[in-house]
């Protein structure tokens, strides 16, 4: 092979390599314009609940199942009581705060039974998920419904699996330590279990980022917006990811994540799957995979359903050192549970899950962000090569940077209109902004952080990066 | 071509949710510029309505005030008022043609929007609303529609006759849900004696069930027979239900046969006369709870330590032990 060969193969590698990541980017935005069309045709047409507490509490107070919230807590000393009384303050009618200290290391435990007058108790376990040791429970002389599970330190997985394990109630709803739930977020996200005849086994809610909002006392005071870029930016994803991608989904039984910061679900189904798995760092995305998979091997008729409305808030990382954590381990958990359910990939037998649930996450998660990063390389080389027509590079520009943008203003749009959680004009301006601004570098970077979680998939670690919080109550985040 | 197209697409994508954006922020700018101004009028409307439920003269009354002002004032100082003078503001409401602009919209071809106006109907709760949610609950072409008008009908309890309930919904077609159960329950208060009569149907037992259960919402004791009869049956669905009925009648003479059932074979049964013993607080069933704790079922073991927990422990006050039942 000659000189002359080798340039012809480079050439031609080059040239099929941008066209490939050409075709990856368009195939993620036809998806994406489907999924905005999709939610604005759910929302137009949804049967809206109560405008507030007062008329959800008159509609579904006699109805509403009994849960229990589990809310796993590790080194929280400063802020646990105020989180639980908040948590105990959620209105519904009936629900048990199950707090999980996971081994840490301040006084969570201590300042929870003086702050609480708690007492140690035999509270039976009606099953074992968790891989730690239980070393005590407590439960509270002035609050019938707190229950304090002391254990080993393990991870978040662990700590809810052994909420989980203690729960009584028909119904459980995970949270993170941060997460700030709405006053009447349980009400809300439980309303479809109302309407269920027994098939429902998990409802996700909107998720919205709490950096700017005004907090005291563990609950919300006051929506705001955060001044720094990075949070902005991250409202612009979130509103994406939940009001357009996963109300589409959900309205076409694809809907494949419940993230971590609140999901309802039966706690009989959670038991008979066994509760999150430990060993993945995407132990959320994990878990509802499962539950499809279980539930269609077992050919059983299921549902798993999405509530629009906001049921929680919760704190973003304030900076891109955080992100990096962040974005990277959700990356690597979406690699690992496509891994560990490789089978489900475009096999039939798991109906719209394996024919278009999972490959939808292969183009997401496995090869959408490497072909985005690459494009922006590729298709200018193969410009300089000759290969490509100049007009190329301004097609995938306007692929990437023009079309996210319509994308995200389309999503704000939809939240304009139908939820309108954004307190003044000048905030939707804010947010409106930063939807243009995150083309320029924000999204770029963000590809490079999942690059990141690409590599630490394949080196398999198993490491748990933290993300950095600025803690609420700070100004300005 | 493909590229010029391709870029083409973006840019009108691009462009068109940019300014679809603009239209939104300046919708909402004006709309708060609107609202700083419009406060004074909500705040005026709101005075109008207090002075006029109060019987007081009101001079402050404008015929510039709209339809939805008024409407959102009404839907606000609602929430406030209690008893005769909740009724006097929407008798208010109706003599300024807020009705007449509700029962147009509860026409719509929209669902959602039939579904909010039924909400409003609710509010008013005249006559003519009953009548219009009575229209809507038996002609409407949306399930959930009709079934939004059933609660909003059972909330003004002006429900239909459970048969009538019960064959408008289609409850005995499909499997039960949650609702079917809690609009059965609603309807026991007014229409025990249909509801005894419908148990002389040739019914599945799980339908059965549904109606016995709702006998115990119907606070009368005088279904206290029948339900000592459903707690005699083969099936454990009607004697579960039962149990739950004779639980929230709360009635003392149910202890004899509702401690009975704490030796039932089927474990459910015996988890909810568990419950309803606590519910009851019947404390002649400690020995027996004391004897479930040791039972193989584990649910029934659980159930039993909160029961105790209610018969025995000594809770601060009545209230937390309420809860805890």
């Amino acid at each position: 092979m000659n000189v002359s060969d080798l340039q012809t193969v480079a050439t031609n590698v080059v040239l099929y390599l941008a066209l490939a990541c050409f075709l990856v980017v368009a195939a993620r935005n036809v998806i994406s314009v489907f999924q905005l069309i999709v939610a604005a045709w759910v929302f137009a047409t949804r049967i809206r609940p109560g405008k507030n507490s007062v008329e959800l509490w008159q509609r579904y107070g006699d109805l509403a199942l009994p849960v229990s919230v589990i809310a796993p807590a590790f080194n929280e000393e400063l802020s646990i009581v105020n989180s639980v009384k908040a948590l105990l303050a959620l209105e519904y009618p009936h629900h048990e705060v199950i707090v999980v200290n996971d081994g840490s290391k301040d006084d969570t435990l201590g300042t929870l039974i003086r702050d609480f007058d708690m007492e140690a108790c035999n509270r039976t376990q009606i099953a074992t998920l968790q891989k730690t040791a239980i070393l005590g429970t407590w439960r509270s002389r002035r609050y019938p419904n707190l229950l304090v599970i002391d254990k080993e330190n393990g991870r978040k997985a662990d700590a809810a699996n052994a909420g989980i394990g203690f729960a009584r109630t028909p119904l459980v709803c995970v949270i993170d330590a941060d997460s700030i739930i709405e006053s009447d977020g349980l009400l809300r996200a439980a309303e479809p279990f109302m309407h269920d005849n027994g098939q429902l086994m998990a409802v996700g809610g909107t998720i919205r980022i709490a950096n700017g909002c005004e907090i005291e006392g563990g609950s919300i005071r006051k929506i705001g917006v955060a001044k720094a870029l990075v949070p902005r930016f991250q409202i612009v994803e979130y509103l994406r990811a939940f009001l357009s991608c996963r109300v589409a989904n959900a309205h076409t039984n694809t809907l494949m994540l419940i993230s971590g910061a609140f999901g309802m679900f039966r706690r009989d189904a959670l038991i008979e799957i066994g509760g999150y798995r430990h060993d993945t760092v995407g132990e959320d995305l994990e878990l509802v995979v499962r539950i499809h998979r279980h539930m269609r091997e077992q050919r059983r008729k299921y549902a798993i359903k999405f509530v629009p409305d906001v049921v929680c808030w919760t704190e973003a990382p304030a900076n891109l050192a955080g992100l990096k954590g962040q974005r990277a381990r959700w990356q690597q958990g979406a690699l690992e549970t496509l891994q560990r359910h490789r089978r489900m990939i475009f096999n039939p037998r798991y109906g719209r899950i394996g024919m278009i649930g999972m490959p939808q996450l292969i183009l997401e998660d496995v090869i959408g962000p490497p072909s985005e990063i690459l494009g922006y390389f590729v298709v200018p080389a193969a410009i300089l090569m000759g290969v490509l027509e100049p007009i190329m590079a301004l097609a995938f520009l306007g692929l990437t940077v023009l079309f996210g943008t319509g994308l995200s203003l389309g999503s704000l749009a939809l939240e304009e209109v139908q939820l309108r959680r954004t307190p003044t004009a000048r905030d939707l301006f804010r947010i409106g902004e930063a939807a243009l601004i995150e083309n320029f570098g924000f999204r770029q970077v963000n590809l490079l952080y999942r690059l990141r979680g690409i590599r630490s998939f394949f080196r398999s670690e198993t490491r748990w990066e933290g993300v950095p919080r600025a803690g609420f109550g700070k100004p300005d985040l | 071509m493909i590229a010029v197209h391709i870029l083409w697409i973006s840019a009108a994508m691009a462009s068109g949710m940019a300014a679809l954006f603009g239209v939104l922020l300046f919708r909402r700018w004006r709309e708060e510029a609107k609202a700083r101004k419009a406060g004074h009028v909500l705040a005026a409307i709101t005075r109008s309505y207090l002075r006029r439920v109060a019987g007081q003269l009101d001079n402050e009354a404008s015929p510039a005030w709209t339809v939805d002002q008024r409407l959102a004032v009404v839907s606000h100082i609602r929430l406030l008022l209690r008893g005769g003078e909740r009724d006097r503001l929407m008798q208010m409401a109706e003599l300024d043609g807020l009705l007449r602009a509700t029962l147009r919209k509860s026409r719509s071809w929209r669902a959602a929007r039939r579904v909010d106006t039924i909400r409003q109907l609710q509010q008013f709760g005249s006559e003519a609303c009953i009548a219009r949610l009575r229209e809507i609950f038996t002609s409407d072409r949306v399930g959930a529609v009709r079934l939004e008008a059933a609660f909003a009908l059972a909330s003004i309890k002006a429900l239909p006759p459970p048969r009538e309930t019960i064959r408008i919904l289609g409850m005995f077609q499909r499997k039960s849900t949650r609702l079917d159960s809690a609009l059965l329950r609603s309807s026991a208060p007014h229409y025990v004696d249909q509801l005894n009569l419908l148990l002389a149907d040739p019914l599945p037992h799980a339908k059965r069930a549904l109606i016995i259960d709702a006998l115990g919402w119907s606070e009368d004791p005088s279904v206290l027979p029948t339900l000592e009869r459903a707690s005699r049956t083969d099936n454990p669905e009607l004697r579960s239900a039962a149990l739950r009925a004779a639980a929230k009648l709360g009635h003392p003479s149910a202890a004899e046969w509702v401690i009975g059932l704490l030796s039932d074979p089927v474990a459910f049964v015996r988890i909810q006369a568990v419950n309803s013993c606590a519910a009851l607080g019947l404390r002649d069933a400690i020995p027996d709870l004391h004897r479930l704790m040791e039972d193989q079922d584990i649910w029934v073991r659980l159930r039993s330590e909160q029961a105790l927990d209610v018969l025995e422990y000594e809770w601060p006050s009545d209230g937390l032990k309420g809860l805890v039942a």
